[in-house]
C-alpha cells in the first residue's frame, strides 16, 4: 500500500477520534456506530479511487457522493429510487431533519437521547470533517491545518455544554491529531527514501530515535499541557482557584445542611453550577408529560447582597387541605392534576423538599414538613431533604397569552404588591423600563417586553464564568455587558419586572433534566433559577429568560423562546401542545413517555418545517447561478478584452502614405493609430496563442514569435501569412520611422484564431472558450505582484523596525 | 591624392540601388567563397558599418580568398600585409626616410594607406607591430613622427588568424580585439559547395577573374545610406541590455565595451540595411551579438576549465534576455530567471 493510501486510512481513524469528545453530548452510543460507518465508507471510496488512480477531482467527488449515499440510507424518507439513490424527497427529508436538529439542540439538555435529527446532524458533520481531513493530509499535504476541522468537533461539546467537558475525549482526540502528524511526517521520510540508521540498516517506523522520542515527548507534554493549564488558571469554569475560593467562604458543596431561611441559595446555586464534579441530587419521575421546573425555593426580598429569601413560614403539609389553585378558576386556564415522585439523594443536603408548583397533597412527608401558601414550597426546620423519597400531588396550571392579557394591575392594596415590587431605585433601570414598557397597554404586555429583551438579538449571552449578580449594581453590570447566566437572567428580570410596578421574585429549582428509565435525573447541573411574576387572578407565573439551547430550559406558551428560528409560530398556538396531549398520558408507561415527549416536542416545533423543504432548493439554485457566474467570468473578460482591440482596430483610417522619403519619424495621428492598431492587434495574438496552448518568449522578438507560431501550429497558406502580417506589423509599430498601414489585421486575426482552433484538441479548445488562459495567467501574474509588493513593504518595515531595536542600539555603542 | 573625408561620404542612396549595389557585391563575392551566404553577407556589413573585421578559423578554409575576394571587388586601393615574426611597425605605418636629393626627410607611407588592408596571420606578428594598427583602425589616422596622417574612406581593416596551434604567434592584446568589430569563423564549406567548388577551382583560380563590381565612392555612399538607417530608442535599450549583460555574467572577467555598443549598433544597422529595411531590428542585434561581441570578453578561469566559450556564452545571454518592451514591462514574463551559476537542480520527483 503507498504512502497516500494508508494516510488516507489513519486520516479516517483521526477524524473518528477526534470525534470522541461527543461522547459528552449523546445518551447511547448509537451515533458512534454510524458515524464509524459513514467515515469507513468514505475512506473506502477515497482508497478505491487512488487504487484506481482517479484524478483528484474524482476522488473528493467519490468521497461525497459516497457520504450523500451512507446518509440516504440511514436517514431514509421511503421515497428513494431503489433504497439507496437520493430523490427530490430525500433532500426534503434532510431539509427536515436540518429544521428539527435546530429544534432539537433548543429543547433537549444533555446528555441528548437518540434523536434521528440530531445523528443526521452528527453524521453529517463527522462526515464531511473526515472529507476535509482526508483534503487536507492526503491530497494538500498540509496536515496540520487538519487539525482545524477536528478542533471544530470538539468545540460542538464545549458549546453545548455549559460547565466543562469531560478531559479524556480531548486527550483521546489529541492523540488522534498527533498520529495523523507522525503518520504523514513518516510518509514523508519514506518518500524522500529509505531511512538508515548509522550502521547502514533500515530503520523500522517505530524504532526509538533520539529524534522521534523527543518529538513524542513534546506531543505528549503538549497535551499534557493542553489539559492541565486550564484546570490551574482562575476564571475559567472548573478553576481551581475559584474552587478554593468558593469552598473558602462556605458556599461550595457539602457545606453541610443549612438553615432554611439563611441559606443563600443565590451563592449555593453559583457554587453548584461551577462545580467539576457532576452528582446526582434527584430523580424525579411524573405523570406529567412534559413537566416545568422542579422548584425548590424563591428569593422575594432584594437586600443589600440582593435576591435573598426571607424565612419561610407555612402549616405542615400532613394537616391537608393544602390550597387548590382550581378553586379560583379564569379563564383561558387550563389545570390538570399530575402525581410526582422525588426521590432526593445524599448530596441534597437543604432542609427543603422539591416539587412543582402548586401542590395540592403529599405523601410520605411527615409533619414536621411544612408548606409555605405563598412561595409554595415545602420545608422543615429540623429535617433534612437529604436520601429521602416523597410524593405528591400537584395541579399544573397552563396560561394563554390571550388570558394573561385580561389580568387588571395589581391593586396597590394588595399585600402582594406591596411585598413584592419593593426594588432599590436605580436610575438606569427606571429608564430602561420606561423605554422597553413604552407602549404595552397591558400587564402581561409589559412583562413580555421585559422577557424578550433579555433576548440573544439584544446581546444577551449566556456563560458561566461571570460573578453571580443580584445586588443593585451587579445588575447594571449584567445589563450592560449582557453575558450572564441563570440567576443573572432570573434576577435581572424580576429586578426589571419590579420596577414597572408589577410583582415579581426569583425562583430556584432544576430545570427538567435527562430522562432515564422514565424519570428525570437531576443533577447539580441542573440547578436553575427563574422569574415567577404574579398576574391578578392567575397567581405566580413563571417566566424564564435564561437561553433556553444554554440550559436545556422548557419554554412556555406564555414565555415563548424568543431566541428560536420562528417565535411568533409558536406563541401564536392557542394551548401549548402539551396541554392538549397531556390527558392522554396520565397513565403512560415510561417508555410511552420517552416517545411522547419526542412527539410533543415534534409537533410543537412543526411550524416552520413547512419552509424547510424549500430553501434548500433556493439556496442550491443561487449557488449554482453564483458558481456558474463566477466560472463565466474568465471566458467573459476575455471576450470583452478581444471586443475592445478589435474596436480599437477596426478604427483605423486605412491610408497608405508613401514609406519612402520622409526621414524623421512621423508622429501623425494616422501613424500614431496606425502604431496602436498593431499593437492592439498583436495582443490579441499573443492572448490567442497563450489561449491554445502555444507559448509565449519574453525573449523573442515579434518576428521570430510569428515564425515560431506557423512552425508549432503547423499554419499553412493564409493563416501562415496573417501571422507573418501581423509580426511584421508589431515589428514596424515598434521599430520602424513608419508603421505599416492599411493591413487586414482584424481578418489576419480571425484566420489565425480559426487555424489554431481548428488544430487543437477538444480540450484545448474548450479551455480556451471557457476557462482562457491568457486571463487566468494574467491573474496569476497579478496575484505574485501583489504578494511580492507584500513582502518588499513588510522587509521595509521589518528593517525599519530592526534599526530601532534596543539590542542594535546596545551593541552599536562605543565600547569604553 | 584627394582624401574625401569621414565626414563627406556623398549622399545616401535610394533603397533599389543600395540593393542592386550591395546584391551586386555579395554576389560577385560568392563566386569565389561558396555556399558561405551569411559571412560573405556578415563581411559587408562590417564594411559598410566602418569597422574592421576578424576572420579567426582553421586554415585552409578561404579566410584570405574572403578578404581578397571582397578586396577586389571594389575597386578601391588595396594593400596586403602577411604578418611574420620580424616584421617592424614601420612596415605598417610607414617610415620617414632621408631623401638625398631634397635633402630632406620623407614620408614613406606603410601598408595601411589604402581603402582595403588585409592582415594576413595576424597573431605571427609580435605585440609590438600588432599595436601599430591601433591608432589608425581607430582614429583612423597615422601619426610618424609627429605628423599626423589621415586615412581614405572607405578604411578597412580585414585580418586573419589561425585559433589553433598557437606555438610562436602571440595572441592578440584585448585594446587590439576591441577595435575589431565582428570577429567571423569561416566553418568547412557543405558537400555541395565543396563539390562545386573542386569543379570551379580545378582550372583556374576564380579570384583572377574576379572584376570590381563598385568602387570607393559607391562604398561610400553606401555608408552614407547605412548610417541613415532608423534605430528606434527600443533597440537601442536592448543593445545596451545586450552588453550590460555580459558584464554582469558569471563566467565573464571582462565585459564588453561600450565601443561594442556602438559597433553592435553601426553593424545592425549596415545588416538592417542589407536586408532592404530602413530600420533596425532586436533580430538585427541577436543575430550579430555573437560575432560582434564575443571576442571581447574574457571568460573566466572556471569558465575556460569547463569549456564555456565566449560564444556560448553570448548565445546563452541572447537566449535569456527578455526583449525590451516599449510599452511597459511584458506580461508574459513568466520564466524564472535561472540560477546564477546556471546549474539546474532538478526537482526530485515522486
Amino acid at each position: 500500500m503507498t504512502g497516500r493510501r494508508r494516510l488516507g486510512l489513519v486520516a479516517a481513524g483521526a477524524t473518528l477520534l477526534s470525534a470522541a469528545p461527543l461522547s459528552a453530548i449523546f445518551d447511547r452510543w448509537t451515533w458512534l456506530i454510524q458515524c464509524t460507518l459513514a467515515v469507513g465508507l468514505v475512506a473506502g471510496a477515497a482508497l478505491l479511487c487512488r487504487t484506481l488512480r482517479a484524478p483528484l477531482w474524482a476522488q473528493l467527488a467519490a468521497q461525497l457522493g459516497t457520504l450523500l449515499l451512507v446518509l440516504t440510507w440511514m436517514f431514509p424518507s421511503t421515497e428513494e429510487f431503489l433504497g439507496l439513490l437520493p430523490s427530490p424527497e430525500t433532500f426534503a427529508r434532510f431539509g427536515e431533519l436540518m429544521v428539527e436538529a435546530g429544534q432539537d439542540t433548543r429543547s433537549y439538555g444533555v446528555p441528548v437521547p437518540d434523536r434521528n435529527s440530531l445523528l443526521f446532524l452528527t453524521v453529517l458533520g463527522i462526515g464531511a470533517v473526515s472529507i476535509l481531513v482526508d483534503l487536507l493530509t492526503v491530497v494538500l499535504r498540509r496536515p496540520a491545518l487538519a487539525g482545524l476541522p477536528m478542533l471544530a468537533v470538539y468545540s460542538v461539546p464545549v458549546a453545548v455544554y455549559v460547565e466543562s467537558v469531560p478531559v479524556l475525549p480531548f486527550v483521546v482526540g489529541a492523540i488522534g491529531f498527533l498520529w495523523l502528524l507522525v503518520a504523514d511526517n513518516v510518509d514523508r521520510v519514506r518518500r524522500f527514501g529509505r531511512r538508515f540508521t548509522g550502521e547502514g540498516r533500515d530503520v523500522d517506523v517505530w524504532e526509538p530515535s533520539p529524534l522521534a522520542a523527543a518529538g513524542r515527548r513534546l506531543a505528549a507534554i503538549g497535551v499534557a499541557v493542553a489539559v492541565l493549564l486550564p484546570l490551574a488558571v482562575p476564571g475559567l469554569t472548573t478553576g481551581l482557584l475559584t474552587q478554593l475560593t468558593a469552598s473558602g467562604v462556605g458556599n461550595g458543596p457539602g457545606n453541610g445542611p443549612g438553615g432554611s431561611g439563611r441559606i443563600n441559595l443565590f451563592a449555593n446555586l453559583s457554587g453548584q453550577l461551577n462545580e467539576t464534579r457532576t452528582f446526582e441530587m434527584a430523580r424525579v419521575s411524573t405523570t406529567e408529560r412534559d413537566p416545568f421546573y422542579l422548584r425548590f425555593g424563591v428569593g422575594d426580598v432584594i437586600n443589600e447582597t440582593g435576591f435573598a429569601n426571607r424565612p419561610p413560614t407555612g402549616r405542615s403539609v400532613t394537616r391537608g387541605n393544602l390550597p387548590d389553585p382550581r378553586q379560583t378558576a379564569a379563564a383561558g386556564v387550563a389545570r390538570q392534576q399530575y402525581r410526582a415522585t422525588v426521590q432526593l439523594t445524599k448530596d441534597f443536603n437543604m432542609n427543603l423538599a422539591p416539587s412543582y408548583a402548586s401542590v395540592v397533597g403529599t405523601e410520605d412527608l411527615n409533619s414536621t414538613w411544612l408548606y409555605d401558601t405563598n412561595a409554595q414550597v415545602i420545608f422543615s426546620n429540623r429535617e433534612s431533604g437529604s436520601d429521602r423519597t416523597y410524593s405528591f400531588d400537584y395541579v399544573r396550571t397552563l396560561y394563554t397569552p390571550q388570558a394573561l392579557r385580561t389580568a387588571e394591575r395589581v391593586p396597590e392594596s394588595n399585600p402582594v404588591r406591596q411585598q413584592f415590587t419593593d426594588v432599590p431605585p436605580l436610575q438606569e433601570v427606571t429608564d430602561l423600563v420606561a423605554n422597553l414598557t413604552r407602549g404595552a397597554d397591558t400587564e402581561y404586555d409589559k412583562v413580555r417586553a421585559i422577557y424578550e429583551h433579555f433576548s440573544a438579538k439584544k446581546g444577551f449571552r449566556y456563560s458561566l464564568q461571570t460573578e453571580p449578580a443580584a445586588s443593585g449594581s451587579q445588575i447594571l453590570a449584567f445589563l450592560d455587558s449582557k453575558i450572564g447566566f441563570c440567576q443573572q437572567y432570573a434576577a435581572a428580570m424580576a429586578w426589571l419586572t419590579r420596577e414597572a410596578g408589577i410583582p415579581a421574585r426569583v425562583a430556584f429549582g432544576f430545570t427538567r433534566g435527562g430522562l432515564s428509565e422514565g424519570a428525570y435525573v437531576l443533577t447539580n447541573k441542573n440547578l436553575h433559577a427563574w422569574t415567577e411574576v404574579y398576574f391578578e387572578g392567575f397567581g405566580w407565573v413563571p417566566f424564564d429568560a435564561t437561553p433556553a439551547a444554554a440550559v436545556g430550559g422548557a419554554r412556555s406558551a406564555w414565555a415563548p423562546d424568543v431566541d428560536a428560528v420562528t417565535p411568533s409560530a409558536t406563541a401564536a398556538t392557542p394551548t401549548g401542545t402539551t396541554g392538549t396531549t397531556a390527558p392522554d398520558s396520565s397513565a403512560g408507561t415510561a417508555a410511552d413517555q420517552t416517545r411522547d415527549i419526542d412527539e410533543g416536542l415534534t409537533g410543537t416545533t412543526g411550524g416552520p418545517v413547512d419552509s424547510g423543504p424549500s430553501w434548500p432548493t433556493i439556496a442550491l439554485v443561487a449557488g449554482a447561478a453564483l458558481l456558474l457566474a463566477l466560472l463565466a467570468v474568465p471566458a467573459l473578460l476575455r471576450r470583452a478584452t478581444r471586443r475592445r482591440r478589435h474596436h480599437a482596430t477596426a478604427a483605423a483610417p486605412v491610408t497608405a502614405t508613401a514609406a519612402a522619403g520622409s526621414r524623421p519619424v512621423e508622429v501623425t495621428s494616422e501613424v500614431l493609430q496606425a502604431r496602436a492598431d498593431a499593437h492592439a492587434a498583436w495582443d490579441e495574438l499573443v492572448d490567442t496563442m497563450l489561449d491554445f496552448n502555444v507559448p509565449v518568449d519574453p525573449t523573442e522578438t515579434p518576428r521570430t514569435t510569428a515564425q515560431r507560431l506557423i512552425t508549432r501550429a503547423k499554419l499553412t497558406g493564409e493563416p501562415a501569412e496573417s501571422a507573418t502580417l501581423l509580426g511584421r506589423a508589431e515589428e514596424r509599430a515598434r521599430y520602424a520611422r513608419q508603421p505599416l498601414q492599411g493591413g487586414e489585421l482584424i481578418t489576419a486575426l480571425n484566420r489565425i484564431r480559426r487555424a489554431l482552433g481548428a488544430a487543437a484538441d477538444r480540450r484545448t479548445r474548450l479551455r480556451a472558450a471557457v476557462m482562457p488562459p491568457s486571463v487566468t495567467l494574467r491573474w496569476k501574474l497579478a496575484l505574485a505582484d501583489a504578494s511580492e509588493r507584500l513582502m518588499a513593504r513588510s522587509t521595509r518595515f521589518r528593517d525599519a523596525f530592526v534599526r530601532i531595536s534596543p539590542r542594535r542600539l546596545l551593541t552599536a555603542r562605543p565600547k569604553h | 591624392m584627394t582624401t574625401p573625408t569621414w565626414d563627406e561620404l556623398g549622399g545616401a542612396l535610394p533603397n533599389e540601388e543600395f540593393r542592386a549595389a550591395s546584391e551586386a557585391i555579395v554576389a560577385n563575392i560568392e563566386q569565389v567563397i561558396e555556399g558561405k551566404s551569411a559571412t560573405v553577407r556578415l563581411a559587408l556589413a562590417v564594411l559598410l558599418a566602418e569597422g574592421h573585421l576578424l576572420i579567426e578559423d582553421v586554415p585552409g578554409v578561404g579566410k584570405t580568398k574572403l578578404a581578397k575576394a571582397l578586396a577586389r571587388s571594389i575597386d578601391c586601393s588595396v594593400r596586403r600585409i602577411q604578418f611574420t615574426p620580424d616584421l617592424l611597425p614601420s612596415d605598417v605605418t610607414g617610415v620617414s626616410v632621408y631623401n638625398q636629393e631634397t635633402r630632406d626627410f620623407e614620408f614613406k607611407p606603410g601598408a595601411v594607406f589604402a581603402n582595403l588592408v588585409v592582415g594576413d596571420e595576424i597573431n605571427r606578428a609580435s605585440p609590438k607591430t600588432q599595436s601599430a594598427l591601433l591608432e589608425c583602425m581607430e582614429e583612423r589616422q597615422v601619426t610618424v613622427d609627429g605628423t599626423t596622417y589621415e586615412l581614405q574612406a572607405p578604411f578597412m581593416v580585414i585580418a586573419t588568424q589561425n585559433p589553433i596551434e598557437m606555438e610562436g604567434t602571440y595572441p592578440l592584446p584585448e585594446a587590439q580585439r576591441d577595435r575589431f568589430t565582428a570577429r567571423i569563423a569561416m566553418g568547412y564549406p557543405d558537400p555541395r559547395a565543396e563539390l562545386a567548388m573542386l569543379s570551379g577551382h580545378g582550372a583556374t583560380d576564380p579570384l583572377n577573374n574576379l572584376r570590381a563590381v563598385a568602387d570607393a565612392a559607391l562604398v561610400r555612399r553606401l555608408i552614407a545610406t547605412v548610417r541613415d538607417v532608423h534605430c528606434a530608442d527600443a533597440v537601442k535599450q536592448y543593445a545596451i541590455a545586450l552588453v550590460t549583460a555580459t558584464r554582469e555574467a558569471p563566467d565573464v572577467r571582462l565585459g564588453a565595451s561600450p565601443r561594442s555598443t556602438l559597433q553592435l549598433l553601426r553593424t545592425a544597422r549596415a545588416f538592417a540595411a542589407l536586408e532592404g529595411r530602413d530600420y533596425v531590428l532586436p533580430d538585427d542585434l541577436q543575430n550579430l551579438a555573437v560575432p560582434v561581441l564575443a571576442h571581447r570578453l574574457i571568460p573566466t578561469a572556471d569558465a575556460q576549465l569547463s569549456r564555456r566559450t565566449t560564444d556560448t556564452i553570448v548565445a546563452d545571454i541572447v537566449h535569456r534576455l527578455p526583449l525590451p518592451h516599449d510599452r511597459g514591462r511584458s506580461p508574459y514574463d513568466t520564466r524564472p530567471v535561472p540560477p546564477v551559476d546556471g546549474r539546474q537542480y532538478e526537482s526530485r520527483g515522486r
